[in-house]
């Protein structure tokens, strides 16, 4: 590899990495807060490529950028009357210390140890080597990971969907809580709330 | 100055910094699992990193990790946002901070 355009690659992609990931800190809007993740997700993505793992990085692009981001979106645009500000909650000062803390004493081992890395030439047929490890030696992994998928899946759907029992339930507990929580004005917690049509998947 | 693999492994240890602040702060269900996912992917940097800088015999294994990764991350962002969608229609936000039922 020519070491300039290696270089090059390495130092935009990390830059277009860790600038996107601090973006969703500072961004005030949920949705650009997403954009900014799918930036940081494809500038990984690059820096697979650029450690000649191709396959890994198409996986990337399809399940990162293409998938979970527009399941975001969706979750997003679904909670209408949730906040959409992307604020600070009150941990504010001890998770900047630890995250900093933590953030020198990672970068210093992994300068410091030597970790007799071997530069040889990268390994050609990627995929078709994971594929038939796959279907081989990691048979069993890969099976119960399908089955984690489906189960995920079912249960996904299964929290999702609303019925009239459940509503009975939601009643009921805001009633609860409306009396036990009466201190707190901006809580939409009144029982009229729950009956109104207009609430998202109501009306299947 | 070469790029090897201490500048992966400082480059995913800052991401996953970042990731463990946006998972702490923000007040966001979404926006706590976006802070989730991004250590998963500082964590596969580094996977990644140790592949392509090991032997090459043993140098594929962390890549077959890192699939399995990444379908675990899938499964747990689905059940995360249907869980936020369950927590908002009952409690109509999806605040962290004002979701706190179980503080006794």
């Amino acid at each position: 590899m020519s070491d300039f355009g290696f270089h090059l690659a390495f130092w935009s992609l990390a830059a277009m990495t860790i600038g996107g990931a601090t973006m969703i800190i500072f961004t005030r809007n949920l949705i650009h807060a997403v954009i900014w993740m799918v930036i940081a997700m494809l500038g990984i993505a690059g820096l697979y490529l650029t450690l000649s793992a191709d396959f890994i990085a198409v996986v990337q692009v399809l399940i990162y950028v293409g998938a979970i981001s527009v399941l975001m979106l969706f979750a997003i645009m679904l909670t209408p009357r949730a906040e959409r500000d992307n604020a600070e909650g009150s941990l504010l000062i001890p998770a900047i210390s630890v995250a900093f803390l933590l953030a020198v004493a990672m970068v210093y081992v992994a300068i410091d140890t030597d970790w007799g890395a071997v530069r040889d030439a990268p390994i050609s047929q990627q995929a078709r080597i994971i594929g038939e490890s796959l279907i081989n030696e990691y048979v069993l992994p890969f099976e119960i990971g399908a089955v984690l998928l489906t189960a995920a899946l079912v249960g996904a759907i299964a929290l999702a969907r609303e019925d009239d029992e459940d509503k009975a339930i939601h009643a009921a507990s805001l009633a609860a809580e409306a009396a036990a929580d009466g201190d707190e004005p901006e809580t939409p917690v009144d029982p009229p709330i729950v009956g109104e049509s207009d609430a998202p998947g109501g009306g299947s | 100055m070469t790029i090897g693999l201490e500048e992966y492994l400082a480059l995913g240890a800052i991401l996953f910094c970042i990731g463990l602040l946006i998972a702490l702060t923000k007040k966001n269900t979404v926006a706590v699992l976006m802070g989730v996912e991004l250590m998963l992917n500082a964590v596969n940097i580094t996977l990644i990193a140790f592949s392509r800088f090991s032997a090459s015999d043993v140098a594929l294994s962390s890549q077959i990790f890192v699939v399995f990764i990444i379908a675990v991350a899938a499964a747990e962002v689905a059940v995360g946002l249907a869980m936020a969608l369950v927590v908002y229609r009952n409690r109509h936000t999806i605040s962290v901070d004002r979701t706190r039922l179980l503080r006794g």
